[in-house]
């Protein structure tokens, strides 16, 4: 039985991963990027997660790698503290608290024991940077308030700040000036763009800055497009700048590259722009990257760059500029227009995603699986286009049958509209447009549904639309005598009193079709599309509508505009209970009768679980979400999990997840938080042990004959070594990560104590070369034995050593099962 | 007798390539090809997640691989639910892949970095490893080799625990007991191991060849009396090269038989085996296995003891191509391997060839004994690079798709004849006399072309040809017909057509109509002679409105914007002209202004500029009435179309009116603005 907790909120899909910047490490092998309250570490290589390190309590703002040490990462957070991590193995090293909100992080090589971070003291908008002095201490928690300012009012966004030419002075930018300050002579030189007042210069603000890694060169990026390169800023009055233009709209980011010979920009028109010797003439491009370019980075190697783009996405990309991978997390750029569906056949979860595309998004591995491109257009980003929107989309009979409509609306009679209907093949495994319809009604359609029965002969989908009609659409045999086809054609217009027409649902077996027209509900039998049966609450526009499943499959649920939530009766047609309740989303679970409301009172969400025969809910959880929520649905389970209590039974079948405004995917989980992040620690931690180069082959077997040599002179005296790796003390001076050891000061005595219980001759040196080989052959190795007394271990090392260089004897055999035995049964007694 | 898989030279070698899903969710799976290359796919996106070459991949191909469990639960016995169900947050990450090669080493590759992890060498095998085993709960690994021996690895160090002598001949397969504390491993007998002494447990003898394959079935006991020691009872399965007989076999005490309890059989060597666990004693065990000649077997049973007669599958599934047109026949598909999703009820098939193979999701259907599924995999071989960095598929979209406009038949439901009772007697009244009219009016019509055809030949011809045409559907004949531009030959052509043949013209007609605006021109001209000659013989017609209801829905949608239009062509002529009337003005009142400073001769002058103004704006006013003259012939057509229309149909009158007054409306638009303008 699984243990149940308290039913908790948990995010899933991730956080934005394109707030901040993302870092690669030295190597170029991974590449960090913010993540919420973690910093992600992904793999260059193959864009899977490697770690995420959790430990901040609030967004986390900045990360740097440690200048002193690459293998560290310096990360700060809005809950004050700046932490130090080891990100191979994804451990928390050091806290360092500063107190304030931390808004970003710089890190010099220069300056040896102090970060800078901007800080927001007094007012909220005035930001200034500041450097920290970190203390040096071996505890795990440290004070760090010696803060000294060295620039305010500088902007919050760390796009904004740049350290040059290797920490001799720092760049910030906001509005229309550019102030540098250069530590050495600890001034500031500020420089105003002179025709900021201008009216025809009106859009040159600064957006960001960079500067040149080995020069003294400053480029700013600002509003119109333009780059300038600054130079010969020591001087207030003989500066100089060139312009760079190609970028339409503003420069988002600006990195210079390693050696600081090319710049690379980005913006709106997601086009990566290389710009060679900082010359006009000599540019590269990267198009069609998909969405407006956030942030670039280059990895200290060189050999990466990366883009971070507002469809929460991170690339990649070679030197060479060819896009070499995607960390894509749930795509977050726009508004969701289609909800939350559930692909039957991948059991993905479906929504928009890229301009124009559906993205399917895998719940279970939980990360993007792809994008389905509807529209087949190519996408402009510009400010102030209207785009054509993929504003409904519904999966029909098992997944075999995708329903898309288009629309774009730039004025309210200048409606274009169009309807795509796929059919899944089976034999290429992909969908195909069956039939495309131009402009299916006069108006924007509100509501698409299939008839999902499991009975139905032929398959069928209705659009219900504000022009005041819903049309059934059927597929027919549209087979002539040069081909086999099937098509979809318009069955059946109904009206209702010139109303519109505002949801349509199918019951469950597929017999009655509930449209609802503003304040009524109408009911239609779905052989003969007579109108069967009105229901009218005059409490308001239906906002939701469905009807009950299982054995409440003879009850309609309505809920209006006005709050109230009403249950009608089919068999009686008459109402059945009504509540007053301000339901946002109501959506019901596939396998069983419950229906799950989210209403939303004056503040946060709330959840009601019901059935639809009786009004008295299931489950409620208050506050489930500060923000609107705006989508739900319910996902089955693949295994049936066995929850005996009643007020989690709803959630045994389908796991029910929602969509807030800001789009974060929410879910509910019963599992204890420590359950849940399973900390890598956990997970198999195998030593990596690669024979790097080729030579090793050559060099190994040298060493091997030389060992075997070895092993035949001295084995007498090899019996009675101590193993390094047996030594509790050198096995914690080997396997402890160099950075994080202490100094060699502490070790030394430990060691050469370590050394003193053995009572043979051979000296310190020695040990290590020669039990190198023999670490290779020992047998029994885990970390609870070491606390064993070293004899018995000596003899069964040796042993078995010996064991693995000589084919066994049988009396060998023999003896060596009896000193197992021996051995076994003793770790028993322990 | 040599096997053609494998990729190695020895006969007894097993046949297929290695390959294995990834545990729990079966999200990925490796694949070892014989070219040396290790590929990870993404079964959910049927996408290559990663792709290795081991350095030596040339002299030791990869003979094996294993998936490292997700993690290792420390202290913890293992609750296969609790994993399952984990789904949010950060999901267990599978990560290590265990590859063993044909030099003996073994070779730890890290998923998730995409770089080799360690290497097992020191202290290994000195042969071929045959099969590798990851211990579910410590971090051991268990690996058996040509060489004779089994070693037990210890993972975190990379470094030899134990190895022994595991049988005479080479060992070809282990296997771990659910409990972690046996080991079972087969040559050519089957030895179960106790793990901790390292001694022989149980010794099971029935196969001739080496086995290929281990499986424990389940993992409880069939009968829950007797305490339950973790071993004695438990049922495993055991598949061997060149066998068609897949073994079952019990752990018994030590008295009984030890041969096997029941076996499958299958139509060639099993390649690739996964069956579900049956976690209770109803619960049937479901297993898949992969044959060499391609297909899959499902068998379904629930085990419990002896059964003398080799049972046969439940279910076979074979995949073939489609076969294009006439002469090629469909070519089958191999499938590679097949693994159980979590939910046991689908089938993850992977199929096609090992350098691109295609995976899909196939829900099982036990009550068909057959399964062929159609496939083309023939796109299978284009380049997919594009798509695996930027994760964008592009549904088909060809010509072949149907496309619905505005009054396509299929836009808008058809127009169902009115009720059957009245319609019933109206056919009743008019069948007869229709039928009786035809016939007459045909013989005459026969007799009249005849007479006709004397005197003018070209107007006899069109309507024998238009006839002919429409009977035969013959596309040239109707477009020689339908083409002209001369309004005397048609009027006199319809007149001429038989009177059975006027619904099949109409039909014609409207099918063009559909078409390009261009010939829709043309075809307006027919339409407007067809509803006029023929007006009283259609409104005999008693399926009148159903026959002419996709004509009409078309005339409503291709007049439905000409409101608006009209609208627009009202405001831009007013606009127009009052532009090239201000200009004008602007011009002739300039010299008027020089005048102004002429104070006393102000009246006459301003007399002149009147008169020069009138001219300019009836010169205006001339050309624009000829414009609107032109346009509304154009209407005045469509007005007739609708006229006759709306005559025959009872239905569509009311609207039809209502749009005549609009056109009546938009006509009387222009010569309201033009008085405006004066």
């Amino acid at each position: 039985m699984v243990e149940e907790e308290n039913i908790r909120v948990v995010r899933c899909g991730g956080s934005e991963l394109n707030f901040r910047r993302a870092v690669f490490s030295a190597d170029s092998k991974y590449i960090f990027c913010v993540s919420g309250d973690f910093v992600k570490v992904y793999s260059t290589a193959t864009e899977e997660c490697v770690h995420i390190l959790h430990g901040h309590r609030n967004l986390v703002t900045g990360i740097q790698l440690n200048p002193n040490n690459h293998l560290q990462l310096y990360s700060c957070s809005l809950d004050g503290t700046i932490k130090l991590w080891d990100y191979i193995d994804g451990i928390l090293i050091k806290t360092f608290i500063v107190g304030c909100k931390l808004h970003a992080l710089f890190t010099v090589a220069q300056a040896e024991d102090s970060v800078f971070v901007t800080v927001n003291k007094e007012k909220p908008d005035i930001f200034q940077l500041v450097s920290v002095k970190l203390p040096k201490s071996s505890s795990q928690e440290v004070e760090a308030k010696e803060l000294s300012i060295v620039l305010d009012y500088i902007n919050q966004s760390p796009k904004c700040i740049a350290f040059g030419n290797e920490g001799v002075y720092v760049a910030a930018v906001r509005d229309f000036y550019l102030s540098v300050y250069f530590f050495k002579k600890k001034t500031t030189s500020r420089f105003t763009l002179s025709s900021s007042r201008n009216k025809k210069h009106a859009k040159n603000n600064f957006t960001c800055v960079a500067c040149h890694p080995k020069e003294d060169c400053i480029a700013s990026g600002h509003m119109d497009g333009k780059i300038r390169l600054w130079r010969n800023f020591y001087d207030e009055k003989k500066y100089t700048y060139t312009c760079l233009h190609w970028h339409h709209d503003m420069v988002m980011d600006l990195a210079f590259s390693v050696t600081g010979s090319s710049l690379l920009s980005g913006g709106r028109e997601s086009v990566l722009v290389e710009w060679r010797d900082a010359t006009e003439k000599n540019k590269e491009f990267l198009p069609r990257l998909g969405a407006t370019i956030e942030h670039i980075s280059v990895s200290p190697a060189g050999d990466l760059f990366c883009t971070s783009h507002s469809d929460n996405k991170i690339m990649i990309i070679h030197r060479n500029l060819e896009a070499s991978a995607v960390i894509q997390g749930l795509v977050k750029d726009r508004s969701i227009f289609t909800g939350l569906m559930i692909d039957p056949r991948t059991k993905a979860l479906v929504l928009n995603g890229k301009p124009g595309h559906l993205q399917f998004y895998s719940l279970q591995s939980d990360k993007q699986l792809y994008n389905l491109d509807i529209m087949q257009q190519e996408y402009i980003n510009d400010y102030g286009l209207i785009q054509i929107e993929l504003t409904k989309a519904a999966f029909g009979c098992f997944g075999n049958w995708l329903a898309t409509v288009e629309q774009r609306q730039e004025k309210e009679t200048e409606l274009e509209l169009q309807m795509k209907l796929w059919m899944y093949s089976k034999k290429t495994q992909g969908f195909i447009l069956n039939t495309k319809i131009h402009m299916p009604h006069e108006d924007c359609i509100t509501a698409l549904c299939f008839c999902n029965a499991e009975k139905s002969e032929q398959p069928t989908l209705v659009t219900a639309s504000k022009d005041g009609y819903f049309k059934v659409w059927i597929l027919t045999d549209d087979s002539d005598i040069y081909k086999k086809a099937v098509g979809w054609t318009c069955d059946f217009v109904g009206s209702y009193h010139k109303y519109q027409a505002t949801n349509c649902c199918f019951s469950e077996d597929g017999s009655l079709l509930a449209v609802s027209f503003e304040e009524i509900v109408t009911l239609w039998d779905s052989e003969t599309w007579e109108l069967k049966c009105t229901f009218c609450q005059r409490a308001g526009k239906i906002r939701h509508l469905c009807f009950g499943r299982l054995t409440c499959s003879k009850y309609l649920l309505g809920a209006t505009e006005n709050g109230i939530l009403s249950c009608w009766n089919l068999l009686s047609c008459a109402l059945e209970w009504s509540a007053k309740l301000n339901v946002r989303v109501m959506e019901p679970d596939p396998n069983s009768e419950n229906i799950a409301a989210i209403s939303q009172p004056s503040v946060g969400s709330d959840l009601f679980v019901f059935k639809p025969s009786e009004p008295r809910p299931l489950y409620i959880q208050k506050g489930i979400s500060r923000e609107e929520v705006q989508w739900g649905v319910f996902v089955p389970r693949d295994v049936p999990e066995s929850f005996t209590s009643e007020a989690y039974q709803w959630l045994n079948r389908s796991q029910f997840y929602f969509l807030t405004k800001s789009q974060s995917l929410l879910t509910f989980s019963t599992k204890s938080p420590e359950e849940k992040l399973t900390p890598t620690s956990k997970q198999l931690l195998a030593e990596e042990s690669l024979p790097t180069t080729p030579f090793y082959f050559i060099l190994g077997k040298h060493r091997q004959q030389q060992d075997e040599k070895l092993n035949e002179t001295s084995e007498n005296e090899l019996v009675q070594l101590p193993l390094t790796e047996n030594i509790p003390a050198i096995s914690e001076l080997l396997h402890t990560p160099a950075h994080v050891l202490p100094s060699a000061v502490f070790l030394c005595s430990m060691f050469v104590n370590s050394l003193l219980l053995s009572k043979e001759t051979k000296s310190a040196e020695e040990i290590p070369k020669d039990v190198d080989m023999e670490e290779e052959k020992e047998s029994e190795n885990s970390d609870e034995e070491n606390d064993f007394t070293e004899k018995i271990q000596d003899t069964n090392n040796t042993d078995l050593g010996e064991d693995v260089i000589h084919q066994l004897s049988k009396s060998e055999e023999k003896e060596l099962r009896k000193f197992r035995k021996i051995d076994y049964s003793w770790i028993a007694a322990l | 007798m040599a096997a053609g898989g494998g990729g190695s030279g020895d006969p007894l070698a097993p046949a297929g390539v290695p390959c294995a899903f990834s545990p729990h969710s079966q999200a990925y799976f490796a694949l070892a090809s014989t070219d040396g290359h290790l590929r990870v796919w993404e079964t959910a996106s049927n996408r290559l997640h990663q792709e290795y070459v081991p350095s030596a991949h040339l002299s030791g191909t990869c003979t094996c691989l294993a998936w490292a469990p997700a993690r290792l639960q420390a202290k913890e016995s293992p609750q296969r639910k609790k994993r399952k169900s984990e789904a949010v947050g950060t999901s267990n990450q599978t990560d290590l892949l265990a590859l063993g090669t044909a030099i003996g080493s073994i070779l730890l590759y890290s998923t998730v970095k995409g770089e080799l992890h360690s290497k097992l060498i020191s202290g290994g095998h000195d042969n071929r490893v045959n099969c590798i085993q990851w211990h579910q709960d410590s971090g051991c690994l268990y690996s058996c080799s040509d060489d004779k021996h089994i070693v037990e690895w210890n993972v975190q160090t990379c470094k030899v625990k134990c190895k022994w002598k595991g049988d005479n001949s080479s060992v070809s397969s282990l296997c771990i007991s659910p409990d972690g504390k046996m080991l079972l491993s087969a040559g050519r007998t089957i030895k179960l191991w106790v793990l901790e002494t390292k001694e022989v447990y149980r010794h099971f003898t029935g196969h001739a060849t080496p086995v290929s394959s281990l499986m424990f079935t389940t993992i409880r006991p069939p009968n829950e009396s007797q305490p339950f020691d973790g071993i004695t009872g438990l049922y495993f399965l055991s598949g061997a090269v060149h066998d068609r007989l897949l073994n079952v076999w019990q752990v018994r005490s030590e008295n009984k038989e030890k041969s096997a309890v029941m076996s499958f059989t299958v139509t060639d060597e099993p390649v690739y085996i996964d069956l579900t666990l049956s976690e209770n004693k109803e619960e049937p065990v479901k297993l898949a296995v992969v044959c060499r000649d391609g297909q899959v077997h499902l068998f379904e049973h629930i085990l419990n003891g002896y059964c003398k007669k080799p049972l046969t599958s439940n279910c076979t599934i074979q995949i073939a191509t489609p076969g294009k047109g006439k002469k090629s026949t469909p070519k089958p598909i191999p499938i590679l391997a097949a693994g159980f999703c979590s939910d046991k009820m689908s089938l993850l098939l992977v199929y096609g060839s090992w350098f691109q193979p295609t995976i899909e999701r196939v829900a099982l259907n036990t009550r068909e004994p057959h399964m062929c599924l159609v496939r083309d995999i023939s796109n299978c071989w284009a380049p997919k690079v594009e798509t695996a960095i930027t994760k964008v598929r592009t549904p088909v979209m060809n010509s072949e798709a149907k496309v619905l406009v505005p009054g396509i038949p299929g836009h808008h439901a058809a127009i169902k004849p009115a009720p059957p009772q009245t319609e019933q007697v109206e056919s009743k009244r008019k069948s007869g006399g229709n039928e009786v009219s035809i016939e007459e009016r045909l013989g005459a019509m026969d007799i009249d072309t005849h007479k006709k055809g004397k005197d003018d030949l070209q107007t006899n011809s069109f309507p024998v040809l238009l006839t002919q045409g429409l009977e035969s559907n013959d596309f040239e004949m109707l477009n020689k017909v339908l083409q002209t531009r001369n309004l005397n030959l048609i009027k006199k052509t319809v007149l001429r057509m038989p009177l059975h043949t006027i619904i099949p013209l109409l039909q014609e007609l409207t099918k063009r109509l559909q078409g390009h605006p261009n010939s829709a021109v043309l075809m307006i001209q027919w339409l407007k002679c067809v509803l006029t000659v023929h007006a009283s013989y259609l409104s005999t017609l008693p399926d009148l409105v159903p026959q002419l209801g996709t004509l009409y829905q078309l005339m409503e949608s291709r007049v439905k914007t000409f409101q608006k239009l009209s609208h627009l062509h009202g405001k831009l002529i007013l606009l127009i002209t009052q532009v090239t009337a201000s200009e004008k003005t602007k011009e002739t009142t300039s010299p008027g202004q020089k005048a102004k400073l002429v104070y006393e001769e102000e009246s006459s002058e301003e007399e002149s500029d009147d008169e020069i103004a009138d001219k300019d704006s009836d010169d205006n006013w001339d050309e624009d009435e000829e414009e609107n003259e032109s346009e509304k012939d154009e209407d005045d057509v469509e007005e007739e179309d609708e006229d006759a229309e709306g005559k025959d149909e009872e239905n569509g009158e009311d609207r039809d009116r209502a749009s005549e007054k609009e056109l009546n409306g938009d006509s009387d638009l222009d010569p309201e603005n033009e008085s405006e303008e004066e």
